[in-house]
């Protein structure tokens, strides 16, 4: 082969090379399953979506307005529009992923930059917390693996084995990412969801259709589920970022104290939280409205970067039935024997996760209340009688 | 020609590189402690480094009459040794140790020891022998019994590991061997690696008072600094004896292989709670506070817990088993073609499937300095100039740290605290 041809063909191999690798600097979905182009998967077995990393404001129960980083849902946006849509667009907390057992996940994040914080070129990433014999490409540590730019796509790529309750959060920065409100949850329902199975340890025949675990027996059937993320927000940390002030790591202590980004009496407002932009990104209310004799799953987290938190329920048992997204039994095992157990409280550190099973059966009609035991979680920042607290009402 | 002098020249690197991390390695597989039944200790003051490079004054327990150390030196003991600790006290305050979880501890008499509230107490220039009998194998700790908060949050406490009979690394500070942690016999204390994790905090306010001879505030309590085996990240990560952190020997960084498995014994010695949580897979918590999680004697650790989270309590110890395949992740790891022979432990049904995402374009992306350029285990793949190089063998480093987040700085600066790396290295890279 003669030398003009070994170049052309190196040019060749070139230019098929820059067309080969995915164009720089532009929101791009990945969903392979998606047949007609709306971002949303065709086939049953694989969920895609799309969230970006960005910054927005969130409204506190005393009407206060706190700057913040986070997550928003851009799944079915047009790619060309996320930048335009989603600038601005941090939900408190992430918006909540759940996929079924066996499903794959192809999870696009793209980063809309921070707009109230033009001096700040933060990468963003997304770390599943507790996904079992991750890999680090997928594990969104940035140091070990990769985080995203502004203005551009990172595609993660998950295979949902096991049920259970599960978080996300941005692993970039990630005392300041999760501080300032980059946290949400992910649960794995199960394979049994579908089966009717009767609980054969409660006193009522019933069958139940939904269940938290591969449990075989139905003892972890349910008929309500409920996000209950718990998580704080120190005020003076948030208002230093928006005021480009040195950020206080070494002071950090929550004042405002939270179930699902939001502080009572606004975690029982069923309708979003609109906040200053006229946005309803505070979606979550942590109400729970049951009939009598029904049961209820809380999925309860710790996401906050500063606390433990105790929950406590006044009036219905809490029955534990699975941490860290397994099912309470030896091992973690599904075929392992019940390690369930009754009790009132539940104690968490940033990173763990309890399933609590609230039986309303026989239980009167009326109003019971969730709430942190820590006191000074009843606060949001100086008024009191608000916090970590919400309420179940059984009908 | 220039490319293979390019690639050459980046192979030999990258071998060099190789060569410096595993020269520095030897002594980061293993629980370093002092053997033997008798020990001299020495309380007396002393200076670390914070992550931040700042010294902080602290009162430790020295071996013999050696340099003082955060933590104290790790006892490494069989089960059923009668133990003695001759304390001599340099500090200008009294001292003394007791052993939680110990059996028969008594004080010799004969020493010049007064009696304190909690024990028997060393006045300064004192010498007093401590005696107990390690009757039980597992994870436990000492520390001082006076004054123990100021004594313990200055620095007087250390490690004890009681291995069951017949389960003892070979070479005692040389190498790890695999092992039982307990004396079951169901296998649920088996392990192939074991490395210790002592998480303690500290007010960097009550050292500078101590320093100044200031009464110090210990009810205030407010941490700044968060510790692995007594050293901030990204120390935690440096060599185990590094000559230029004198007084904090003990390193934090973790190797292991796919499919083997690996015991975290987790102390937790401050006065905070920790949850220490280890990225990449879930770990098997077989024993609290010296003692298998077993509903009896002949069930073994029939009550352990699977989390990825693990809660430590002031004064807790834990022992937790880590393993890590790989498996169902639904593509190859190893970056196998469908035909290619299977690596150890690999997951059959994963073998040959493509890698299931397009990587975007580098200049996209922020490369992390302890990512080869590669998704695949063992592998390595082009980074920015400036970036990476701190994995050359291509290994998944997953983080532990403490997820309390705040604990990732050091005084105020972020990154740092409880924080450390378990790197997973490829089958064939040895692992000292």
């Amino acid at each position: 082969m003669n030398k003009t041809a070994l170049w052309f063909i190196r040019g060749a191999v070139f230019c098929a090379l820059m067309y080969a690798v995915p164009s720089m600097a532009i929101v791009d979905t990945y969903c392979p399953s998606d047949l007609n182009g709306d971002g949303i998967s065709d086939d049953p077995d694989v969920v895609c979506r799309h969230i970006t990393g960005g910054d927005g404001f969130a409204k506190m129960a005393d009407g206060k307005d706190l700057y913040v980083f986070g997550f928003g849902d851009a799944t079915g946006v047009p790619d060309g529009e996320v930048m335009m849509t989603n600038m601005l667009g941090a939900n408190t907390p992430a918006p909540t992923i759940v996929v079924k057992e066996g499903q794959e996940v192809y999870l696009t994040l793209s980063n809309v930059g921070m707009a109230n914080r033009p001096d700040l070129f933060d990468a963003h990433s997304v770390h599943w917390h507790g996904f079992p014999n991750a890999s680090v490409y997928y594990d969104g540590v940035p140091d070990a693996s990769v985080a995203i730019n502004m203005g551009a796509s990172l595609w993660y790529y998950y295979k949902a084995m096991d049920p259970g309750t599960y978080m996300y959060h941005c692993h970039v920065e990630v005392v300041e990412h999760m501080e300032m409100g980059m946290v949400g949850n992910l649960f794995v329902t199960p394979l049994q969801d579908g089966t009717a199975f009767d609980d054969p340890t409660d006193s009522v025949v019933k069958n139940f259709t939904k269940f938290a675990y591969n449990d075989g027996d139905g003892t972890t059937g349910y008929d309500v589920d409920k996000l209950i993320q718990l998580g704080d927000f120190d005020s003076r940390f948030h208002d230093a970022s928006i005021s480009v002030q040195p950020l206080p790591f070494d002071t950090l202590d929550g004042d405002y104290h939270l179930i699902n980004g939001r502080g009572y009496p606004d975690t029982i407002n069923p309708d979003p939280i609109v906040n200053v932009d006229g946005n309803p990104y505070q979606p979550e209310d942590s109400l729970v409205t049951v009939t009598q004799g029904q049961r209820v799953l809380l999925r309860v987290s710790n996401l906050s970067a500063t606390e433990y938190h105790t929950l406590r329920s006044l009036g219905i048992p809490m029955k534990v039935i699975g941490r860290d997204a397994r099912i309470l039994r030896t091992g973690g095992d599904p075929a392992g024997t019940d390690l369930y157990y009754y009790t009132s409280s539940v104690t968490l550190g940033g990173g763990q996760s309890y399933d609590v099973l609230l039986d309303t059966t026989g239980v009167a009609p009326g109003t019971y209340f969730l709430y942190s035991r820590n006191l000074n979680d009843l606060n949001n920042k100086d008024e009191r009688r608000g916090g970590m607290m919400t309420q179940i009402v059984v009908q | 020609m220039l490319n293979r002098l390019k690639k050459k020249l980046g192979l030999v690197v990258a071998m060099a590189v190789l060569g410096v991390v595993m020269a520095a390695c030897p002594a980061s597989a293993v629980i370093q402690g002092v053997t033997g039944t008798a020990f001299n200790f020495t309380a007396k003051p002393g200076y670390i480094y914070g992550g931040d490079g700042v010294s902080i004054y602290i009162w430790g327990f020295a071996n013999g009459t050696g340099v003082v150390q955060y933590p104290g030196p790790t006892l490494l003991l069989h089960e059923g040794d009668n133990v003695s600790i001759t304390l001599t006290n340099s500090l200008t305050t009294n001292v003394s140790m007791v052993f939680p979880g110990m059996s028969n501890v008594a004080v010799t008499p004969g020493g010049s020891g007064v009696p304190g509230i909690i024990t028997t107490e060393c006045p300064p220039a004192g010498t007093v022998t401590y005696t107990f009998t390690a009757a039980n194998p597992g994870t436990y700790y000492y520390q001082s019994g006076t004054d123990p908060a100021l004594q313990v949050e200055m620095g007087l406490f250390g490690a004890i590991v009681v291995y069951p009979t017949g389960s003892f690394p070979a070479s005692p500070g040389v190498l790890s061997q695999p092992g039982h942690a307990y004396n079951d016999t169901q296998g649920d204390s088996a392990y192939d690696r074991e490395y210790l994790l002592i998480v303690s905090e500290m007010d960097a306010r009550i050292h500078r008072a101590a320093e100044r001879g200031i009464a110090p505030d210990t009810n205030g309590f407010f941490s700044v600094y968060w510790f692995y085996n007594g050293r901030n990240m990204p120390d935690t990560m440096g060599a185990a004896g590094d000559p230029m952190l004198p007084t904090q020997p003990y390193n934090a960084l973790f190797q292991m292989h796919p499919g083997e498995k690996v015991l975290y014994r987790i102390v937790g010695i401050g006065r905070e709670l920790h949850p220490v949580h280890p990225h990449g897979n879930h770990t098997n918590l077989i024993a609290q506070d010296g003692r298998l999680l077993s509903s009896g004697p002949a069930n073994g650790a029939d009550l352990r817990k699977r989390l990825f989270t693990i809660p430590t309590t002031p004064g807790g110890t834990y022992d937790t088993i880590f393993e890590w395949t790989g498996a169902n992740v639904g593509w190859d790891i190893y970056g196998h073609a469908p035909g290619d022979p299977m690596q150890p432990n690999e997951f059959a049904a994963d073998h040959g499937k493509p890698f299931p995402t397009p990587i975007p374009h580098q200049q996209d992306l922020m490369p992390g300095q302890l990512y080869s350029g590669s998704p695949f285990l063992g592998g390595s793949g082009a980074l920015p100039p400036g970036e990476g190089g701190f994995n050359p063998t291509g290994a998944y480093m997953h983080m532990v740290h403490d997820h309390v987040e705040k604990e990732l700085c050091n005084d105020g600066i972020f990154p740092g605290g409880a924080m450390t790396i378990m790197a997973i290295e490829h089958p064939s890279v040895p692992i000292p």
